[in-house]
Formats: structure tokens, C-alpha cells, sequence
């Protein structure tokens, strides 16, 4: 009886690592850039999280607003404070379906759109996003650049810095997966 | 044996279903949380400052940025008092009541230094403040502490430093130990909560020493309860006040030669994410606490309060995100 049960828990177990279905965030990194002819911003954020379900071919994201480093910590602070409202709305969440189906196993480049819906701000808004899906010994390292406008995520802009801001901010997301194993 | 027996079938079902349990949750997104818990986060932006208006706030200068900073306190607007005071000095424009200018360090996120001097009793100040507890997010910790410690010396010219002093009082410190007599000292512990976007508020003992003092009668160390808050009313305007409560017979009894009476201030922050200026009105005439809570001679009571502003500007030094963007382009 008791071996019976061993070998059916070790089974059991063992069934976790079968087939390789999600895959989770090794190492992120976003950025953004606005670029006006008076001031150049930039900031980075290396805390976000990223799940790939590879049999469904979806993708989800959430980056903690409070992640981006500024040069400036007074602008961070601002930032947080007054334009994207961090405590009201700590993250920018992407939850989205990809338009192939990956195999990570085999090396390969993939150039590949994802299309979901993006929450910045609170604000949901539809997209359609390209990127490039490198797959290397069983990792898989993503790309994507895209652009969001301020208007459409109710990111309001004071008329005294508008000129300082860009009205669409450029955005750069680099994320690599790995294997995703459940904690214990 | 028997109850075992059937336990069994049951924990095997359970271990059989184990890992099934990951792809059957139908949702990706919940699956976040669970990949990566929210974490702990320290509330930002309790005060927009270092100071709230002549008080510590529990705000440090973040790390490799360094603030320059100028406070200009004017003399009396008004006095009910005294004639001197009002039109004819054009509202205290022009007197000076104190000027510091100063130069501050943030050596790390919570750690900082700094360095001013005061045209008032011409007072050098070299502080330390340590952010050591902080606030969370998610209200574990209820409050932010922080320490703030100083030492000051006086350089005036002897004969200034002495001025209306006995004699003997002087020799009774000991000549030896002149230097020593030019040297005082802050301590405050500053307790701080941000209860809401718009409203933070903090508390602030204070103890403050001198090693000289001239009247004998009066104390060499004194205690002063500060309370001080941040109150927005809009998104880069903000109503700002702090008030000292001074543990001081020879001052509440008001021994001593001149009057004292609590320093009060009001003001307006405005900030435009480079600058944050302040615009106050105190009846307070010293800028640091080593000043202001051993002389105020002024009172509300008789309209004699001051315009007073503080500027700052951060300036960086050193890459704060060097890391991250070789991560980008690497």
C-alpha cells in the first residue's frame, strides 16, 4: 500500500514538469521616453512581472507604477503623485492573446503582435502591440516598443509644463522568460 | 490502521490533481499575484520637503542629489506695539529678521547631511537626519520615524558672543574652555503619518542645549513639543503650518529680558516639479530650531508677524539611474 502511494505521489510530482506550459519573468526591464524640444524624460523599471501561457498563446503583464526610476526624484515624486496617481493606481497591467503559437523548446525568432486590452491609469484601452520573441535554449527573451497617448489614459498635463511633456510617451519593454515553477 | 486506510485514496487524488491545478487556472492575471506578491511599499511624498516651514519634515534629500536651499525671513508686517513697524520699514521688507543659506547631502535614500549658516547670532549649523522606519502602503507600519541631530557654533567677535555679560559669570565657566561656551545642540525625533493623499501630519520632541548661556537664570537645555502638518489643496498647491511648544519656566513666565512667545507659522507650498517654493508667514524669527525656540520675542498677538519664503533646488550628483539604463542598452 505504501509503496503504491510513493509512487503515485512521485508521479504525481513529476507531472509538474512534463510539459513546459508557462513561463514567467526572469529579467524585465520598461522604460519610457518623452521627448519635447525643451526637456528630454526618461525612467526606467526593473520590478515588473510577465506570465506567458504558451498552449493558449496569451500574455499577461503588470508593471508597479512606483518601480520607475527618474533622474530627477523630485519629477519621480511628481510622477507618482500627481500624474499617474500611483496609490489610486499602483500598476499598468497588459493582458493580451498572441497571434502565433510558440514553441520555446526549438530555437527560433518569432515576429509576433500582440492584441488586449492595456490599463494605464485605471483607464482600459484596446491595442495591438508588435514585438520580437527570441527563443534560445529554452528561454524566451521578448521585445517590444510601442508609444501611448497621455489623452487616452486621462493623464491630464498642466498647461504650465505642457511644453515640457510629449503628448505621446515612447515606451520600451524588455522582458526574458524562463520555465515557470510553482514556489513552495 | 483502518482510519489511515482511508485517508489515503484522498491524499493520493489530491497529490493526482497537484499539477493540474496550475493549468487549470483558467486566468493568467490571477496567476500574477501568486508569481509575485504585491510588495511592502514606503509611502512616498509625507512632506514635499526637508522642512515644513522653520521645522524638520520627515523628508530626507534623496540619495546623490544635493539641495540648495535659501530661507529669507523679513522683519515684523505689523506691529500694534511698536510704530517702527509697518509702513514706514514697508512691512518688514526692510529688515531682515534671518537669512540661512545652506547646502545639503543626501548620502543615501534615508541618510542625509548638511551644512548652513544663519545671519541670526551669525549661527553655523552642521545637522544629520536618518529616515530609520517608514511608512507602508499597506499600513504595517503605521508611521515614518526619523532623527534629527545638529550642532552649532557661534563665531561672532567676543566682544559680540559676551555682549551684556557679567564678568564673573564668564569666569566661572572656566576661560580655558572659551571655545566650548560657542557650541550648542538640536535632537529631535520627528513621528510622521501621511493619512491620506492630501493630509499628513507629524510630531516632533525636541531638545535643545546650549553651553552658554548669558542670563543665569536662564536654562541651558530645553524641551519643545512641534507639531507640524501638510494639508493639499490641489495637486501642486499645498497649506502647510508647524508650531513648537517650549518647556521653559524662564520663558513661560517670561523672566527673562525680552518677551517669548511660541513660534507659529503658516504658508503655501507650491511646487513645479523642479522647484518647491514656500511662501510663510511666522512669528517666529530664527530659521533653525537652535534660533527660534530660545528667541522669539515676537507674538501673533500684537500682529507681528513676518513674511518669510524658502527656496530649493535638487541638483544631481552622480548617475541615480546609471544602472538601469546599461540594462537598456546592454
Amino acid at each position: 500500500m505504501r509503496i503504491i502511494f510513493t509512487v503515485f505521489s512521485l508521479m504525481a510530482l513529476l507531472g509538474n514538469s512534463f510539459a513546459q506550459v508557462i513561463y514567467t519573468t526572469d529579467t524585465s526591464m520598461v522604460s519610457f521616453f518623452s521627448a519635447t524640444p525643451i526637456e528630454d524624460i526618461e525612467a526606467f523599471n526593473s520590478a515588473s512581472t510577465s506570465l506567458l501561457n504558451v498552449a493558449k498563446s496569451e500574455i499577461v503583464f503588470r508593471v508597479p507604477i512606483s518601480g520607475f526610476q527618474f533622474e530627477k526624484p523630485l519629477m519621480q515624486e511628481h510622477f507618482n503623485e500627481n500624474y499617474l496617481e500611483t496609490e489610486k493606481y499602483p500598476y499598468a497591467t497588459f493582458k493580451g492573446k498572441l497571434s502565433d503559437s510558440l514553441d520555446i523548446s526549438k530555437d527560433t525568432i518569432y515576429s509576433i503582435t500582440a492584441t488586449g486590452m492595456m490599463n494605464i491609469h485605471g483607464q482600459d484601452r484596446a491595442e495591438t502591440y508588435n514585438g520580437l520573441i527570441i527563443c534560445k535554449d529554452g528561454r524566451a527573451t521578448m521585445t517590444c516598443d510601442f508609444a501611448i497617448s497621455l489623452q487616452n489614459h486621462k493623464i491630464k498635463v498642466p498647461k504650465v509644463v505642457f511644453a515640457n511633456i510629449a503628448e505621446t510617451i515612447e515606451v520600451k519593454t524588455y522582458f526574458e522568460f524562463k520555465p515557470y515553477e510553482k514556489k513552495k | 490502521m483502518k482510519r489511515r486506510n482511508r485517508t489515503y485514496p484522498l491524499i493520493l487524488a489530491f497529490l493526482f490533481f497537484l499539477p493540474f491545478a496550475g493549468l487549470a487556472q483558467d486566468d493568467l492575471f490571477d496567476m500574477l499575484e501568486e508569481v509575485e506578491p504585491p510588495k511592502q511599499e514606503k509611502v512616498s511624498a509625507t512632506f514635499k520637503t526637508t522642512r515644513v516651514i522653520n521645522a524638520h519634515s520627515i523628508e530626507t534629500v534623496k540619495g546623490k542629489t544635493m539641495d540648495v536651499r535659501i530661507s529669507h525671513r523679513f522683519g515684523n508686517i505689523y506691529s500694534t506695539r511698536n510704530d517702527n513697524d509697518g509702513p514706514d520699514s514697508f512691512f518688514g521688507f526692510d529688515n531682515v529678521a534671518d537669512v540661512r543659506l545652506a547646502v545639503e547631502y543626501g548620502i543615501t535614500d534615508d541618510v542625509m547631511i548638511g551644512l548652513g549658516r544663519s545671519q541670526m547670532n551669525n549661527l553655523v549649523d552642521g545637522f544629520a537626519k536618518w529616515r530609520f522606519y517608514s511608512q507602508t502602503t499597506d499600513n504595517k507600519r503605521p508611521l515614518s520615524l526619523a532623527f534629527v541631530g545638529n550642532m552649532v557654533v557661534n563665531p561672532s567677535k567676543k566682544s559680540a558672543f559676551y555682549s551684556g555679560v557679567n564678568d564673573n559669570t564668564v569666569q566661572t565657566f572656566g576661560s580655558a574652555k572659551k571655545f566650548f561656551h560657542r557650541l550648542g545642540y538640536t535632537a529631535q525625533l520627528i513621528i510622521a503619518r501621511k493619512f491620506s493623499p492630501g493630509i499628513s501630519l507629524e510630531l516632533i520632541p525636541t531638545y535643545v542645549h546650549r553651553n552658554f548661556v548669558k542670563d543665569p537664570s536662564d536654562e541651558n537645555s530645553i524641551f519643545a513639543l512641534g507639531l507640524a502638518g501638510r494639508f493639499k489643496v490641489s495637486k501642486r498647491v499645498a497649506i502647510i503650518s508647524d508650531f513648537f511648544y517650549v518647556f521653559s519656566p524662564y520663558r513661560y513666565n517670561q523672566k527673562g529680558p525680552v518677551d517669548f512667545h511660541m513660534p507659529i507659522s503658516i504658508g503655501v507650498e507650491i511646487e513645479t516639479g523642479g522647484h518647491v517654493f514656500h511662501i510663510d508667514v511666522s512669528n517666529a524669527r530664527g530659521i533653525i530650531a537652535n534660533n527660534f525656540l530660545i528667541e522669539s520675542p515676537d507674538s501673533w498677538e500684537y500682529a507681528e508677524i513676518k513674511l518669510g519664503f524658502n527656496i530649493s533646488r535638487v541638483f544631481n550628483i552622480g548617475n541615480r539611474i546609471k544602472k538601469a539604463k546599461e540594462v537598456t542598452e546592454g
